[in-house]
């Protein structure tokens, strides 16, 4: 099923056609209209008629989040504010939010792509969407409700957290599609086998998770709680915001929508680009957006690009599922760890629920790791020596996967804490540098 | 057949206060408790009284425990009681897992909880009840010595 086929099935020479007709306009429309990337392409020697080819789209400068926060909060607006209707921002961890606007035509792009992946993900004009991403500044909630809306789906637009009231909704609303981070969904999970309800007597079908990254044990884990297909969605609010990229039924990678958004992956180091299939990070220019056009935005999101067709016949390009983030990465004795590697290993052992939490220390100059692993009824054993067994499999698993020698350390289970809504904290980085 | 109660719980401060009192305010007995220990964690082992209503109450407050099956025997409290058991268990071929006391009112025996490995528990209760000076509890009569 496909919401717009004529675009999500384009054959690539059409689209990269599409594509450069709408990347040359764009760059014409940012160099007169925004000083910022004037001035960025006088100093680079460039002229927007420097781009006759997609592959001259490598000349161009990147634009960073500092660059959005330097030109807080509307600096990087190629249109008036009277033009503005949709104003987002994300929270920025240090300082200020990084703030972006959104044109009418802005908004109707948003939530045509978002229609065309809630559809990719299974969801139909039949289908009744609880959206348990929060509504407000964040991007998550507003950008499924707009594509519910347009794919004529039932949106119950109850935002994050409450979930004696989430799981109310589920049951009598008769909900088929869950929209939320995939964590929440696993806690989701969870409390309905607290309350002793079997996720098979629900209508739930589908669930469309994003916002963090997320493993595909992870997604097991889900898909067995929720008894439901569970799908990755990918976006950015500097972007778009969610629907920037979507799983299909084929959950091997996600379709980025490319008549959109031009992917890229660079070294994050030399910030070269790389060839499809290696990891790095993933840049994306916006080639249609009106309020704040990206030029290389560069996402510190790590994947690589997967230029396979596709079995469910869309063209366009899909990224692999995201490996974790530039700046999430912790260096623990000069070894690159993604929290997500991790998190792959204690799924694979088969029995360990993915509640754990990493904490990295510094004793004497010598970084040490530990692995709080919550013991899940499944793997409990009455006798000591299976633990301790348990313990070193663990171990050992990590040692071949990273490289680094962990301590691991059962814990009680529900004791390490849990996301309510939001993103949980799976790493402690305790180093004072 | 007994049904023990088995909890895991990490080896800090209080840890074991709290659970001990969730059974005491609910008026539940213990009649018998083992700890193994580690460095970072522990396990309790315990025979209760009532084991469906200590289960209840250790779940209601997010204690999760879990049931072990081990066996019960009675055995003369005297030189050799216990030997017996073991060595026709070790003739056997049949290891044990761990054992502990369990503490009679009603009885001059002494009565030992074992644990054998669940693939062999069947041949240690065989081998068990040919023992002719001792005699294999079975729960209701375990709870009432």
């Amino acid at each position: 099923m496909y919401w717009n086929k004529s675009c999500e099935c384009m054959p690539r020479e059409k689209l990269q056609e599409l594509q450069l007709e709408r990347l040359k306009e764009m760059v014409n429309r940012i160099y007169h209209d925004v000083p910022f990337y004037r001035n960025k392409f006088q100093e680079a020697g460039l002229v927007p008629e420097d781009v006759q080819e997609l592959s001259d789209l490598q000349k161009l400068p990147f634009t960073t989040k500092v660059d959005l926060r330097d030109n807080y909060p509307y600096g990087l607006f190629a249109v008036p504010l009277e033009k503005i209707v949709r104003i987002h921002a994300s929270s920025g961890t240090t300082g200020k939010p990084t703030v972006v606007g959104y044109t009418r035509k802005d908004i109707t792009i948003w939530a045509e792509i978002m229609a065309r992946s809630l559809v990719a993900a299974g969801a139909d004009s039949h289908s009744v969407v609880q959206n348990a991403y929060g509504y407000g500044l964040f991007t998550g909630g507003l950008g499924v409700h707009y594509g519910a809306e347009m794919l004529g789906a039932s949106i119950i637009p109850i935002s994050g957290g409450n979930t004696d009231k989430q799981i109310m909704i589920m049951k009598d609303f008769g909900t088929t599609v869950l929209t939320c981070t995939p964590s929440y969904a696993i806690y989701l999970g969870d409390a309905l086998k607290k309350k002793g309800i079997d996720p098979e007597s629900l209508k739930l079908k589908v669930g469309v998770f994003g916002a963090e990254p997320w493993s595909d044990s992870m997604r097991k884990e889900i898909e067995k709680k929720l008894k439901i297909k569970a799908h990755d969605i990918y976006g950015l609010s500097e972007i778009m915001g969610p629907s920037v990229a979507i799983e299909c039924e084929a959950q091997n990678g996600l379709h980025i929508w490319e008549d959109h958004f031009i992917p890229e992956i660079i070294d994050p180091v030399t910030l070269k680009v790389l060839p499809y299939g290696e990891q790095g990070e993933l840049v994306i220019t916006t080639i249609t957006k009106e309020g704040i056009p990206l030029l290389r935005y560069q996402t510190h999101d790590i994947t690589s690009i997967n230029p396979e067709p596709c079995g469910c016949g869309r063209t366009h390009l899909r990224i692999n599922r995201l490996q974790g983030r530039t700046d999430d990465m912790l260096i623990i004795r000069g070894v690159n760890v993604f929290p997500t590697q991790i998190e792959s290993v204690l799924l694979e052992l088969g029995e360990v629920e993915p509640h754990y939490q990493l904490i990295v220390r510094r004793e004497g100059s010598l970084d040490t790791l530990e692995i709080k692993v919550e013991l899940s009824e499944e793997m409990f054993s009455d006798k000591i020596s299976n633990l301790e067994k348990l313990e070193k499999r663990i171990a050992l698993r990590i040692h071949s996967t990273i490289g680094i020698n962990a301590k691991i350390a059962l814990v009680e289970p529900g004791s390490l804490p849990r996301a309510e809504g939001g993103k949980s904290q799976r790493v402690l980085d305790l180093r004072k540098i | 057949m007994i049904r023990q109660v088995s909890i895991f719980m990490e080896n800090h401060e209080g840890r074991l206060n709290k659970m001990l009192k969730i059974l005491a305010e609910n008026n539940i007995n213990i009649r018998s408790l083992n700890i193994a220990e580690t460095m970072d964690y522990g396990i309790i082992r315990l025979i209760l009284q009532e084991t469906e209503k200590g289960i209840e109450v250790l779940k209601k407050n997010n204690i999760r425990c879990t049931l072990t099956s081990v066996l019960a025997a009675e055995v003369p409290d005297q030189p050799g009681g216990l030997s017996n058991l073991v060595d026709a268990l070790t003739q056997a071929k049949i290891n044990i897992v761990y054992a502990y006391s369990f503490l009679p009112k009603k009885t001059e025996n002494a009565i030992i909880i074992i644990r054998v490995d669940d693939e062999v528990q069947q041949k240690a209760i065989e081998t068990i009840e040919k023992i002719s000076t001792v005699n294999l509890l079975d729960a209701e009569t375990l709870l009432m010595k």
